[in-house]
């Protein structure tokens, strides 16, 4: 009966093609989109390109112009004039330019507006390679200063993180929750138009009425996943650092978080339009708190920290740390598998408590 | 003669709100019974109990012999429902529909696929099966509607408003699957707002009111305890004169209105009524006598219409 059911689902499912779009083909979108917004790290392995102008022949100009080359993530672009460096910038064509003239400091053009998140890595970065190129000739004889390494217990990362590693698992996620609406909207359809009625007429336990609508949404939410990760990978280059099993258990987490929401978001709604309204917008906010559209690394420590409160950013840590730390494991990301079972139970449970089978 | 589906002391309450009080009814093996009700009396709530929808807040119900508290699985095998509602996927064609509503009763492979093919051809959509629901008319909804509820081959069927809504062609065929059904022995429960259909069509007719059955027995049975002469008059006045002649009507007998037209089982003579009405400022334009038939005998045991609001 249960297959039926999937059956059933499925069959209603592929008809919809309000669901199918925001299911399936939404979230490409957006995965683009942000994809092609986020280009940090190592993007696509280009690095960033950084105007320079220095008088022809300067020492200084040239040391810098050399250090910034073989400085990770950026390139050194030679212009024609400081005008024409600091126009690019002005334009937004770069994120920042040097320009170094005979005597006196080195200016860093960057536009101050630019919140320090963005900022701050530039500027600190750019800053390094001047002063490595300004330091007398024999301080670069010495062992490094510093030495960038992961805490013990890190695993390391893939050596290029492109921004598809980021934001295919952010707009997964976010999309992924959105099963929880279908399923709520699912019941509140049956009670609408009487085929609850008609179930609840046949020799079916109630446990199983419910299985049985829960169940089709949970296989369509698997599907999902596996469809965006695929095209994640497929079309996108997105890697998989840590285990395949590991990626897939929490994915079945994560789906059984969303339908377990979606019985609650059932057992509360009255109505397709209420569900509509309220549950988009509860979904999104969630999704926002979570880090599915912007990193939460972005955010300032409070918006971090509340981030936990909802299940999407324990989700996203556990891809991040599947998608990027080489060898990660399903023992590795038990934290966000756990908290992701939690939450499925405190929302099945409220959601047993109050859905009401004869309303 | 055995026992189809025996309801004994069923009530229901909603809080502090009583929907049905206690409803005692046997409905025999291969017969069809009517439901009747003004709206709110408590019918569905009362086709809800029987079909296990509905938890009752007393009493019991058995189906063939079988407890629905204690054997549900059981007793809900033996009952089919067809909702007031449309409840079919408009989504789907009819054999997805079919094919989902019978595998609930676990009908499955050969047997459901002749189930299937049998109820499509008792409720005439056969050619159409292939087709999704949504480019049905609505009598073939309905059609369908019936046939979901029967594709399990069910004992006894409850029929909650099967023809409501419906062209007269697609009533038609309704009314006359529903009456060869009850030729081939099969038990029949049937509620609905066409007095005439539940004339034609069962063998017994059940009246409820105010949560309690309030009459039981054949239609002639019924007529001859319990109806009164009608008699039909056409007002003339302002709205507020004819609104104030059905109050003072209501003073004198069972009204059924019908926007000018009141239809009055009275309980005295007709001159306090004529005198009563006319007091209001409505003035009586016609006045015609009506033989005493069911829908007379439910206005003096209900004291409202069929098809009244509650």
């Amino acid at each position: 009966m249960i297959v039926t059911a999937i059956q059933k689902d499925v069959w209603l499912l592929l008809r919809d093609r309000g669901a199918l779009i925001s299911l399936f083909v939404l979230p490409i979108i957006f995965i683009v989109t942000f994809g092609s917004m986020f280009r940090f790290g190592g993007d696509s392995g280009k690095p960033r390109p950084i105007p320079i102008w220095h008088a022809p022949g300067d020492a200084r100009g040239e040391a810098i112009a050399r250090v910034l080359a073989a400085t990770e993530g950026f390139t050194a672009v030679a212009v024609d004039s400081a005008d024409e460096a600091r126009r690019r910038v002005a334009a937004s064509s770069n994120d920042a330019a040097l320009v170094v003239p005979a005597a006196g400091p080195v200016e860093l053009v960057i536009d101050l507006a630019e919140p320090v998140q963005v900022r701050g890595p530039i500027q600190g970065a750019l800053t390094g390679a001047v002063m490595r190129a300004m330091a007398p000739a024999g301080l670069a004889k010495l062992p490094p200063f510093i030495e960038a390494k992961s805490p013990p217990g890190v695993a390391k990362p893939l050596d290029h993180i492109s921004s598809f590693q980021v934001t295919v698992p952010g707009n997964a996620v976010l999309f992924g929750f959105f099963i929880a609406l279908t399923t709520a909207m699912s019941f509140v359809t049956e009670r609408r138009i009487g085929t609850w009625r008609r179930l609840l007429a046949a020799p079916v336990p109630r446990w199983k009425a419910l299985v049985a609508t829960l169940v089709p949404y949970y296989v369509v939410g698997v599907a999902q996943l596996t469809f965006l990760f695929g095209i994640g990978a497929l079309g996108f280059g997105m890697q998989v650092a840590g285990s395949i099993v590991a990626l897939v258990v929490l994915s079945l987490s994560v789906v059984l978080c969303a339908v377990s929401l979606g019985l609650l978001f059932a057992a509360v709604a009255t109505s397709e339009k209420q569900l509509g309204g309220i549950g988009s917008v509860v979904l999104l906010v969630m999704g926002l708190v979570g880090g599915c559209m912007f990193p939460r690394i972005v955010m300032p420590a409070f918006m971090r920290s509340l981030g936990h409160v909802v299940p999407q950013s324990w989700a996203l840590d556990g891809y991040y740390d599947v998608l990027v730390r080489q060898g990660t494991q399903v023992a590795d990301i038990a934290p966000s598998i756990g908290a992701l079972l939690g939450f499925a139970a405190v929302f099945a449970g409220l959601g047993l408590w109050r859905f009401r089978f004869e309303r | 003669m055995t026992v189809a589906l025996s309801l004994r002391g069923l009530g229901k309450d909603y809080g502090a709100r009583t929907a049905v009080t206690a409803i005692d009814l046997d409905v025999l093996g291969g017969e069809c019974l009517g439901l009747l009700g003004p709206n709110g009396a408590g019918k569905t709530t009362t086709i809800s109990m029987a079909c296990g929808v509905v938890t009752p807040s007393r009493g019991s119900v058995t189906i063939g012999g079988v407890s629905l508290a204690n054997q549900p699985r059981v007793a809900k095998a033996k009952l089919g429902l067809v909702p007031q509602d449309l409840a079919v996927y408009e989504e789907l064609t009819a054999i997805q529909n079919l094919r989902y509503f019978g595998a609930l009763y676990d009908l499955t492979g050969a047997r459901l696929a002749a189930r299937i093919d049998w109820v499509l051809g008792v409720v005439g959509l056969r050619d159409r099966a292939t087709e999704p629901v949504k480019q049905y008319s609505g009598g073939m909804k309905r059609r369908l509607n019936l046939a979901a509820g029967l594709v399990h081959e069910p004992e006894l069927i409850i029929l909650d408003e099967p023809t409501v809504g419906v062209d007269p062609q697609s009533r038609n065929h309704i009314f006359e699957t529903v009456k060869q059904l009850g030729k081939n022995g099969m038990t029949i429960v049937y509620t609905s707002h066409y007095m005439e259909e539940v004339e034609a069509l069962c063998d017994r007719v059940a009246i409820v009111d105010a949560g309690a059955i309030v009459a039981l027995g054949t239609v002639s049975d019924l007529v001859a305890q319990h109806a009164g002469k009608a008699i039909e008059l056409e007002l003339a006045g302002t709205p507020e004169a004819i609104e104030a002649a059905d109050r003072a009507a209501a003073d004198h007998g069972s009204v059924a209105r019908d926007g000018r037209r009141l239809r009055i089982v009275p309980t005295a003579g007709l001159a306090p009524l004529v005198a009563a009405i006319e007091a209001t400022g409505a003035t009586i334009a016609k006045i015609e006598s009506r033989q005493a038939n069911l829908e007379t005998a439910f206005l003096a045991l209900t004291g409202r219409g069929l098809r009244d609001v509650a």
